[in-house]
């Protein structure tokens, strides 16, 4: 690791003071995402400003029903809590079914949104890669890309956003707010927060220099019956999903009225699924239905050389998802 | 009153628990040496050329950092003896003697701080420039190059061609199993210390009588002059056999520094430097009669090896002695990679041989219609057809058929792909297995003393636990031999100061361990005896101790394999069984059960056997699950790069597992009956559990690891009909 300084804030004006006054100061969560890069010599801050400890600590309820969560809350007591897991149970499937439960323990919902791509070029700092090293080339656009994108990359950088926390923030359709330099905030909705690579891969989301996260807010309660969260992957936990799918249905009189439907492990973003949504609105939660919503969700899907796999996987993914959600009761 | 003694067979818990729990145990990064200092080794970051320029500068001024060691200003070392030589756990190890580089990853220099930090810090400004080559890492590309590494390589009797002929039914297959690494929980790591010529090292080592020999031969000084320690060893799975360049390093930079040096490797370098089980492909040829009668058997090996030593791992151990088949034929051949020299890894040559053959005779069965159970047994004998000897005990098909009722094979699903459980569809599977029991000599010392009316012993001997369970087992040895409790018995390994041992590996140490430990115990009873004039009588070691008036006394002991055991074949037996659920369209599949049955001779803990057991069965499945290292085919690193990457099971991933030891004393084996256990625990379980996959799918998984994107890609077998 490389010399930094250290930073601990009594309050969110102090935090954003310090990383004002230096360009390479970056704010520390957990530390379960930074503190790796840092020793891969991917990451080189030079001032560490721990915001963990920062009172955005909260679960309030809001005036329209909606939640909203303190982002420097831990991944596993936002899961556990009981507001969330009554009104949003599938935000909490999905985040216990991240990582481990060591590292939910300590991971912050703020550091979580901001967990970078797991490309393994992106992290072995002699290899060519735009996103770590700008101009540089990407790694993975002709080499090992089984488990890169097949939405929405582009010839700079074809890596994937690799959480699942954001999957299930995208079907619920969540907001992030952020508390600027200057003081003040904004609230900007999930599907904005984060972006495509285009020609700036080195830039994961439209977050600002010195921008800190503080709160997700969610939407009036939404699928609290019908919801699942699959995560197909390599191994049963601690592993990174090489598809996932959030999945809400609401049902009125035994049709589909409002959907939410989102994709992890395909694109540089949370994949949020419209068209298959659209298209499931106002049908009969069908085994059919649900499988054409599947064919729906993959069809724009563009493969890399190693990647095709996902787009059958995709598929059933999808169906499954819908499938396992209506069931559930 | 009789004491309770706890000798061998009994269940009882690991001596040295307590210390491991309470961290009392020191492993070998753990030592308090004073005065130390740390290394960390650079690792280049090209796969193939030559280095032409090192600048030091900038790392050498920073604080704290003493020395940055790279080619240009090592000493020099003794070298191979020969061109491309086969390494062994013996063999010297030069590093740092010159610019060549032959893969991605190996040692290019070691910077030398006060702390790990610094030299941690200080690696990252070391500039090294290198002239770069296009590296061969892949298989295509250099199939031409392969050779036949030895005469061992080849092994042959009858004549395949014309067994293949004469059967009714055969099959030309090929099974590729990828490069696994060993990744024993703890890191490498050694302190050495240079002084007056002479070098004291605490190194994690499997062999550290074989240690010495290696450092003997690459720093040229006596073996006398080098003591290697390693009381406790945080697991090796073959790693730790031979002494790796770390170790190299640590000593020269201690010699240079004047002070001791410590070097712990890291979780990355673990990948590069500290061996590999290299990547195979494995092709299979059966043919067979009608009744399921093996008339041929083929098995070709292409494996690789580094640019500069040669590893061979033997696939085809098992094919050539597990079936009675009179033609049989065993090759062997290598490429040289730009990849690190393989080495062994955990049961190498029959975990990866008997995916291959095991996964074929399923096959067989299946081409032949017949009761996969019942084609092993038809060709089961109890002369070892490689090279004429009976086996000393073969209960093969009682492993086979305990199993087989235990686990209730006769409901298994009998056409592939007709069970089903909701989304899931449900497979069993099963595979035969067979490890050489081998033996090497072994000595230990136990040293009475008398305390309060109490006798206690000490043992002592340079073997090694590798987490195995060693210090209890020599504690149960001990506490039968002797006729005292195992409470008074105090067990000290690896130290090449205590008599000699061969160490930990091929699953020979506890047959020789123990049995060195049980000669000792009764040479030590006999001399008693003796002085005491009861030659022949059956006293207690306490009246012995009094009768000569001693409060103290010691000796060795050292048993060999015996001149009977010469005209045998030996080996354990086993058979394993799995049942797995695959989830009919998402390419995701969850393992349900595991049945082990083995025939190991006697079993000394069933504790601590049950524990081997278990961890062949999680490495098995392991193989099956995710285990593979990528090779990035442009620029020859390694892509998985630590825990996160390289996916070894979880306990979520694993099911309900039941071990089976069949009651057994091979009293040819050697005086106590005891043969090894730790190999035979992950043989062949990947293809149970590959044969379980076919049974619940029509799909053949002809490459390891099964990873989702295999299941949901791999075409249902021909000829079997889906009854969906
Ligand atoms: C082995 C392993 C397996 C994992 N598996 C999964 C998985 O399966 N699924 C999954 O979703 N995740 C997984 N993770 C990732 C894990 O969820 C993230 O590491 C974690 O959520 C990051 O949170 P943190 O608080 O520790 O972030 P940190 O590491 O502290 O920070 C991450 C980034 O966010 C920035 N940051 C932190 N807080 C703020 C803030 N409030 N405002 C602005 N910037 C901020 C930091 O500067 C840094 O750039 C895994 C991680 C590991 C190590
Ligand atoms: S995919 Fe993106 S992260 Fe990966 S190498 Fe290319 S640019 Fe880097």
């Amino acid at each position: 690791m490389r010399p930094f300084t250290y930073r601990y804030p009594r309050d969110q004006r102090e935090a954003l003071t310090a990383a004002a006054a230096e360009a390479g100061a970056k704010y520390l969560g957990g530390g379960t995402n930074l503190l790796d890069l840092m020793k891969e010599d991917v990451e080189r801050p030079t001032m560490l400003i721990e915001v963990a400890d920062l009172p955005h600590q909260q679960v309030t309820r809001n005036a329209d029903g909606g939640f909203t969560i303190g982002a420097m809350l831990s991944n596993s007591a936002t899961a556990n809590y009981p507001e969330i897991r009554t009104n949003y149970p599938l935000l909490s499937m999905t985040m216990l079914a991240a990582a481990t439960a060591q590292i939910r323990n300590m991971a912050t919902n703020g550091g979580n949104l901001l967990q970078r791509t797991r490309c393994p070029y992106f992290y072995e700092t002699s290899m060519p890669c735009n996103k770590r090293a700008p101009g540089s080339g990407c790694g993975a656009l002709n080499g090992m890309n089984d488990n890169h994108a097949v939405f929405g990359w582009s010839e700079a950088c074809v890596a994937t956003y690799p959480g699942d926390m954001a999957v299930a923030l995208t079907a619920l359709g969540a907001s992030v707010t952020v508390q600027g330099l200057d003081g003040t905030a904004r609230t900007l909705p999930i599907s904005d927060f984060y972006r495509l690579p285009g020609d700036e891969p080195e830039r994961d989301n439209t977050l600002q220099p010195g921008e800190l996260i503080t709160a997700l807010t969610l939407p009036a309660p939404a699928f609290p019956a019908h919801y699942y969260y699959l995560k197909i992957r390599e191994r049963s936990s601690y592993a990174y999903a090489l598809v996932s799918v959030a999945a809400g249905l609401q049902l009125d009189n035994g049709t589909i009225s409002q959907v939410g439907l989102a994709m992890g492990g395909v694109a540089h973003k949370p994949w949020r699924l419209t068209e298959a949504e659209a298209f499931l609105t106002g049908k009969a939660p069908s085994e059919e239905n649900f499988a054409e919503a599947g064919v729906i969700a993959m069809r724009e899907a563009r493969p890399l050389e190693h990647n095709e796999y996902k787009l059958p996987m995709g598929e059933k993914a999808v169906a499954r998802a819908l499938v396992q959600a209506y069931a559930r009761n | 009153m009789k004491k309770l003694i706890a000798g061998t067979g009994d269940a009882i818990s690991r001596v040295e628990g307590p210390l491991k729990v309470t961290g009392m145990a020191k492993y070998a990064s753990e030592f308090p040496v004073e005065n130390k200092v740390y290394g960390q080794g650079i690792n280049s970051t090209i796969a193939r050329g030559r280095i032409t320029a090192i600048d030091t500068a900038e790392a050498l001024r920073q604080p704290g950092v003493l020395e940055v060691i790279t080619y240009q200003n090592a000493e020099q070392l003794g070298g191979y003896d020969e061109e491309m030589p086969a390494i062994a756990t013996d063999t010297p190890m030069p590093a740092l003697q010159g610019p060549e580089v032959h893969y991605y990853g190996e040692y290019v220099g070691l910077v030398v701080a006060e702390t790990l930090e610094q030299a941690q810090y200080a690696c990252r400004l070391v500039k090294v420039d290198y002239a770069a080559e296009e590296p061969n890492v892949g298989f295509e590309g250099a199939r031409d190059s392969a050779y036949k590494p030895s005469e061992r390589s080849d092994y042959s009797r009858g004549d395949l061609a014309a067994g293949l002929a004469e059967a009714d039914e055969q099959l030309d297959l090929t099974y590729i199993t990828p490069i696994e690494h060993h990744h024993p929980m703890e890191l490498h790591a050694v302190i050495a210390t240079y002084e007056n010529g002479k070098i004291d090292a605490y190194a994690s080592q499997q062999m550290v009588e074989n240690s010495v020999k290696t450092l003997a031969k690459t720093f040229q000084i006596p073996e006398s002059d080098i003591r290697v320690r390693a009381p406790f060893v945080g697991g090796g799975f073959g790693s730790k056999l031979n002494t790796e360049r770390h170790v190299i390093m640590a000593i020269m930079a201690a010699k240079m520094i004047g002070r001791p040096v410590q070097v712990t490797v890291t979780r990355t370098q673990m990948f590069t430097n500290t061996g590999l089980r290299q990547r195979n492909e494995q092709r299979m040829r059966l043919g067979a009669k009608k009744d399921g009668t093996l008339t041929a058997l083929g098995h070709d090996t292409l494996s690789h090896t580094s640019t500069y030593e040669q590893y061979q791992e033997q696939c085809g151990t098992v094919s050539k002695m597990l079936y009675a088949t009179p033609n049989n034929q065993i090759t062997h051949r290598l490429m040289p990679l730009n990849l690190q020299t393989p080495f062994a890894m955990r049961a190498p040559g029959e975990a990866t041989g008997s995916f291959a053959l095991e996964s074929a005779l399923d096959e067989l069965a299946w081409k032949l219609q017949l009761d996969p159970i019942d084609l092993r047994i038809k060709n089961d004998t109890q002369v070892d057809p490689s090279n004429g000897k009976p086996f000393s005990s073969r209960p093969f098909v009682e492993c086979l058929r305990i199993g087989a009722e235990q686990f209730g094979w006769a409901d298994r699903p009998l056409r592939p792909g007709s069970r089903r459980e909701g989304n899931w569809l449900v497979g069993y599977g099963v595979s035969g297995a067979s490890r050489a029991s081998p033996y090497q000599e072994s000595s230990a010392r136990v040293e009475l003393s008398l305390d309060g009316g109490e006798v206690y012993a000490k043992v002592q001997t340079g073997a090694t636990d590798i987490g195995t369970g060693t210090y209890t087992i020599l504690a149960q040895t001990a506490a039968e031999y002797l006729g005292i409790p195992v409470e008074r018995i105090t067990v000290e390994l690896g130290d090449t100061k205590f008599p000699d041992s061969p160490g930990s590996g091929g699953s020979w140490g506890a047959a020789s361990f123990s049995n060195g430990v049980r000669v000792a115990c009764q040479n030590l009873l006999d001399e008693l005896r003796q002085r005491a004039g009861k030659e022949g009588q059956d006293v207690s070691v306490e009246t012995l101790l009094l009768d000569n008036e001693l409060a103290t006394f010691a000796a060795e002991g050292t048993a060999s394999r015996s001149e009977e055991a010469q005209d045998y074949s030996i080996y354990s037996f086993g058979a394993n069984f799995a049942e797995v659920w695959v989830d009919k369209d998402t390419g995701m599949y969850r393992i349900k059960r595991m049945l082990n049955v083995g025939a190991a001779g006697k079993i000394l803990n069933p504790k601590t056997a049950y524990g081997q057991i278990i961890g062949g069965l999680t490495m098995g499945a392991g193989m099956v699950i995710a285990e593979q290292t990528k090779v990035e085919p442009n620029f020859g690193n390694f892509i998985t790069r630590s825990f996160a990457d390289y996916h070894v099971p979880v306990n979520l991933d694993l099911a309900e597992i039941d071990v089976i030891f069949l009651p057994e004393e091979d009293k040819i084996a050697n005086a106590m009956g005891i043969k090894g256990i730790g190999e035979l625990g992950i043989t062949s379980v990947a293809a149970s559990i590959a044969n379980a996959l076919f049974n619940a799918t029509g799909k053949r998984f002809r490459e390891l690891p099964v990873t989702p994107e295999r299941v949901l890609t791999t075409e249902v077998e021909a000829g079997v009909l889906q009854s969906r």
